[in-house]
């Protein structure tokens, strides 16, 4: 039951840099790993390979030892099984708390079901025990727009829980926080995968939050992989491994 | 007391979702009787009747069959008039746009120099939306006499209130974050408007001309119904001698222009926005 990540690459039509370059990772279940990098380093190109929202051009990706890199899969039940949170949290603005959270029951729904914008009871019980987790279920008629950032993110977090999954990619969920909600956050996020086992691959780029929620920190620099290791392991050396560029080289990369 | 415990919590929750949800069906059920009798007693009042369009089928079969086939020697005579129909429209429209500009500034909520103008200028859109392409034909007619020019005032003057309206709605929408940061500067009244709003605005603005553009066209048509110009005196005039092929053949570019212009505003849109 975990998942393996194996020389994944990755470059975009006309880019001339790899977003990810030969990428391998083995996450066992249940683990909070977080992957820390600066911004553009390929945290968010590696999360959306494994769910696919990003085709990867090389490399694969195993979980539970099956492959779900290739066509072959049935996608749908790929993406089930991964529950996604947004750093701009990406909530339907329009729509109550409870459809929001609702809407991660989509993956296991029909079509035609949803056309009428109806749910089962067990789909409910479900949306609101997640909700009740994120201990948001007082604001669950609520329209998501009504709601503060933290508010959302929890919410977002709790739309994730409903599908079940069996493994949350988090893509900077707290990026847009300040630090005080945003440990609330994180906080909310590490005990509801822990209840529920569920593995968490989450990108940071704040190394206080990595050492604080972090089982295991998988460190990333231009699309590869320069540190793995607890927390505690983080020195400066490290960090300076990380997070260091060649002067220069960030104007190269705006051009 | 104590906290209540999580089972307890999902439970009210879910009880106040189903009795929210029985509150809104009887809501939509109350409504939804109430809107079909309404539209019911309505349709029996407009004289709604798919009985008296199967009954008349045989009459406008008739019709059509006169109309058949198109004379399509009559073509050649419909070249000047087609052309003008484009120019009336054209002209139409640039002037339009040239007029809502301003009353677009001075119609929106955060541009106006005074509440006063903003109500005055919204009247005045209101007044020039309320009154047809046609109704302004027939003013101008009297006015500047037969011909195209009374068919370009009157496309004009709507297509003001139009473009103007929808134009001051998208500048009360602007972003206010940009606004913020101009004012900041020290930046005038104006200033503001010039280099924080006008460019929020111009690809919406310049999407709704094309439009506008697209409805001229088709207004253009049949201007001349009124004697203002165009393709639509043709028609009329066909009519009236009980030309029918010949009034077939006008439909007939009439179908094509407008078709043609569809094809021409959505290239055109897509190329530039």
């Amino acid at each position: 039951m975990d998942l393996e990540i194996k020389g994944l690459s990755k470059t975009y039509p006309g880019a001339s840099v790899r977003a990810l370059n030969d990428v391998s990772i083995r996450v066992p279940a249940g683990e909070f790993l977080v992957i820390l990098g600066p911004s553009g380093a390929g945290k968010s190109t590696l999360l959306r390979c494994i769910n696919r929202l990003v085709e990867p051009s090389e490399g694969k990706v195993f979980h539970n030892g099956a492959e779900i890199t290739s066509a072959n899969g049935d996608l749908r039940a790929i993406r089930r099984s991964f529950g996604m949170v947004f750093q701009q949290f990406n909530l339907v603005k329009r729509l109550s708390v409870l459809t929001n959270v609702l809407s991660g029951r989509l993956g296991h729904r029909s079509v035609l079901r949803s056309l009428a914008y109806s749910f089962p009871e067990a789909d409910k019980r479900i949306a609101v025990e997640c909700l009740a987790r994120v201990n948001m279920d007082h604001k669950a008629f609520q329209r998501a727009d009504t709601l503060s950032g933290g508010e959302q993110q929890r919410v977002a977090i709790a739309r994730a829980l409903a599908q079940q999954p069996q493994v949350i990619l988090a893509d900077e969920p707290v990026a847009s926080l300040d630090p005080k909600i945003a440990r609330q956050v994180l906080g909310y996020l590490r005990q509801a995968a822990q209840e529920l086992g569920i593995t968490v691959l989450c990108n940071l780029h704040q190394v206080d939050y990595a050492r604080e929620f972090a089982e295991r920190v998988v460190g990333m620099s231009r699309g590869a992989v320069v540190f793995e290791g607890p927390s505690s392991l983080l020195t400066d050396e490290v960090l300076h491994r990380i997070y260091y560029r060649e002067p220069g080289e960030e104007a190269k990369e705006e051009q | 007391m104590s906290a209540p415990t999580f089972d307890a919590v999902v439970a009210a929750t879910l009880a106040q979702e189903s009795q929210r949800r029985m509150r809104r069906s009887t809501h939509a059920l109350i409504w939804g009787v109430a809107v079909v009798a309404v539209l019911w007693f309505t349709a029996a009042q407009i004289g709604l009747n798919p009985l008296a369009l199967a009954k008349g089928l045989p009459f406008m079969a008739d019709f059509f069959s006169r109309m058949f086939p198109p004379d399509l020697a009559h073509l050649g005579l419909l070249g000047d008039v087609t052309v003008e129909t484009i120019q009336i429209a054209v002209w139409g429209t640039l002037i339009a746009i040239v007029l809502s500009i301003p009353l677009a500034l001075l119609g929106a909520k955060n541009t106006t120099p005074h509440p006063i103008v903003f109500h005055a200028t919204r009247m005045l859109l209101n007044a020039l939306r309320a009154i047809n392409e046609l109704v302004f034909a027939l003013i101008f007619v009297a006015a500047v006499g037969l011909g195209p020019f009374a068919g370009v005032l009157a496309i004009a003057l709507h297509a003001t209130g139009m473009l103007a309206k929808f134009c001051a709605e998208e500048l009360e929408g602007v972003d206010r974050g940009p606004v913020e940061a101009v004012q900041a500067t020290g930046a005038g009244r104006m200033q503001v408007i010039l280099f924080g709003m006008i460019p929020q605005v111009i690809p919406a603005f310049i999407s709704y001309s094309i439009y506008r553009f697209d409805v001229s066209i088709r207004a253009a048509t049949i201007l001349g119904l009124v004697g203002a110009g165009g393709l639509g005196f043709s028609l009329i005039k066909t009519m009236k001698l009980f030309k029918y092929h010949e009034t077939a053949t006008c439909i007939l570019v009439i179908f094509v222009l407008v078709f043609v212009s569809d094809w021409a505003c959505s290239r055109i849109r897509a190329k530039i926005l």
